[in-house]
């Protein structure tokens, strides 16, 4: 953290890094739910003016397919930072979910049912952060591993009956279909709808927050920081 | 233009003489003129070709066909004398069936149908052999359609168009439909039913009802009617179940190489599953299929190929369905509720601030 940050009061929160894969996960996630409901719900009129504008149904493949190659490329990238990067490493360990979250989850609910005083005091990752990512994470692997099913069919059919690769196809399509859902729902209101961050969480473009958001929102960072003489 | 149309075809079919013209003509010679040596049974010529063509032609042959009323020169109209010293051109039907004749015969679309036709462009193309009317709705004894007697009839139709495609028609007996046709099935198609009866057009034209593009659909017209599967005990969820499949989609999206109906069950050779000459059958699935995908084995034919995940009947695919349906529905509510239970508490830890 600069100088001029902290005398703005800011606090990194992403860095360029972390800031790209963000970026690239955005823009990949949505070209691979525009190509893919186009064809999910290929009946639908809109369905049917995407497609057309995608070049029709083989055009439509290929982009599916170049966002999808660049998405894995993003997650194994992102799996090697994480397990041998100096900045992946300790990111890494704040990001499992232990005993703690569990109690987080389960005393926000009292007290946002009014059953108690204290809410919840989370560290840099609090347990909505961490649904948000694990759940994202074995989404885009499930999918990836369907999808590659799918798309060398010929090869996957030399070792799995047909069957199997329509289950592939029904877990393909209805797990992207809870991504999607569960990214726009949950997501947009932890980051864009939610009081202390409307009208958007500025930290997946500038990489900063406030640290006054941060004592807020994640008071054990906070107190980490200021500990370490960061703030 | 329809006008124009009408006009060339007439002209081109060697129909020079105006319709009045000919019915003056046709006035001065009757039947019996013509019987005279017509009506004797041995009355035939040797072809050039070693074939006999049989002349033998009396009142009896029209009796009783549409044009029982008329007499020879109502349709030979170039035979203006008798003995006719040339040989009478063949008979235009379009001498009177057009439409706004003065004779009353009926009239309709069909012949300029015929003309954009396979058939009526090859013979516009010059092809002798393509056929005219009278090549499928016969010379004198025509019944109407839906006399069985007929040669446009249902039950003839095939052996009708199988006079010039012989091979197809010796497939389309040995299949499902030529086997229920025989049978006498009324809902069972023909050739008519999925070539059409004047638009006939060549498969790889896309105004062909058995254009790539057009099959499922043409298929779809019977197999897709509970009422009419429903009689023989054949499901109809297998036109439904093809149109979401990849095959299905690309297909309606205008891919001509994708797999429709015909691509596996076979054109003119369908058969059921359980013959072992069908290619749907278990055995012959990976050649089936392995038309287009390099490589294919008995794993193609693991598991059903119709598969709708909305039917129980499919097992393991309806039971994942439904629980991934199930868990988004879980997941939405759960989330729906957990945001508006955090904005209460948001706005009242706020309030208890201030």
């Amino acid at each position: 953290m600069s100088r001029a940050d902290l005398a703005a009061g800011q606090v990194i929160r992403m860095s360029l890094l972390f800031r790209v894969q963000h970026l690239l996960l955005t823009v990949l996630l949505t070209v691979l739910a525009v190509t893919g409901f186009a064809l999910m719900y290929h009946e639908n009129s809109l369905a049917q003016w995407i497609i057309r504008l995608e070049g029709g149904v083989h055009n439509r493949g290929i982009v599916h397919r170049i966002a999808a190659v660049l998405l894995m490329a993003n997650l194994v990238y992102h799996v090697f930072y994480m397990l041998l990067s100096r900045e992946g490493k300790p990111e890494l360990r704040q990001l499992f979910i232990g005993r703690q979250d569990i109690d987080d989850f389960l005393l926000s609910l009292r007290y946002n049912l009014g059953m108690a005083k204290e809410y919840p005091r989370f560290g840099k990752y609090g347990y909505k952060e961490k649904f948000q990512y694990w759940g994202a994470s074995a989404g885009t692997v499930l999918v990836s591993v369907t999808g590659i099913m799918l798309w060398a069919e010929e090869f996957s059919m030399v070792f799995f009956p047909k069957v199997v690769l329509d289950l592939a196809l029904i877990i393909h399509g209805y797990q992207g279909l809870l991504a999607f859902a569960v990214l726009f729902l949950w997501h947009l209101y932890n980051v864009h709808l939610h009081p202390s961050v409307f009208p958007m969480n500025p930290s997946w473009i500038t990489g900063k927050v406030s640290a006054e958001w941060l004592r807020e929102e994640h008071p054990l960072e906070y107190e980490k920081l200021k500990e370490e003489g960061l703030l | 233009m329809r006008k124009f149309a009408l006009t060339a075809v007439l002209v081109f079919l060697g129909g020079a003489f105006l319709p009045g013209f000919a019915r003056d003509a046709s006035a001065s010679i009757s039947l019996e003129k013509c019987t005279l040596c017509h009506g004797k049974p041995e009355f035939r010529k040797l072809l050039v070709d070693g074939q006999i063509r049989d002349l033998f032609v009396t009142g009896d042959t029209l009796a009783g066909s549409v044009h029982a009323k008329k007499v020879c020169a109502d349709c030979h109209f170039d035979v203006s004398e008798i003995p006719h010293r040339e040989r009478p051109k063949r008979v235009a039907c379009t001498h009177c069936h057009f439409k706004g004749n003065r004779e009353g015969a009926p009239q309709s679309d069909n012949v300029l149908a015929y003309f954009d036709s396979a058939h009526g462009t090859a013979i516009a193309r010059g092809n002798a052999k393509a056929p005219l009317c009278q090549d499928c709705h016969g010379s004198h004894a025509i019944l109407k359609a839906k006399d069985p007697g007929s040669r446009v009839a249902r039950g003839q139709v095939a052996e009708t168009c199988g006079k010039c495609h012989m091979e197809i028609y010796a497939q389309f007996k040995g299949s499902i439909h030529g086997a229920a046709l025989a049978k006498g099935i009324a809902e069972v198609p023909s050739c008519t039913g999925c070539h059409g009866e004047h638009k006939i057009y060549a498969h790889n034209d896309p105004k062909s009802t058995v254009y790539a593009t057009h099959v499922s659909e043409q298929c779809s017209k019977c197999h897709a009617s509970v009422k009419i599967m429903g009689k023989f005990g054949i499901e109809t969820e297998q036109v439904a179940t093809y149109k979401e499949s990849f095959h299905g989609v690309a297909s309606q999206f205008g891919s001509r190489t994708v797999a429709n109906c015909s691509s596996c069950h076979g054109v003119h050779d369908i058969r059921p599953q359980d013959d072992p000459l069908s290619m749907v059958n278990p055995k012959n699935v990976p050649a089936t299929c392995g038309k287009c995908h390099p490589g294919a084995n008995p794993n193609f034919a693991v598991g059903k190929i119709h598969v709708d995940a909305k039917n129980k009947e499919s097992g393991i695919i309806y039971w994942t369905a439904t629980f991934f349906k199930w868990l988004t529905i879980g997941t939405m509510l759960a989330l729906i509720a957990h945001i508006f239970l955090d904005m209460y508490g948001r706005t009242k830890r706020l309030r208890g601030e201030r």
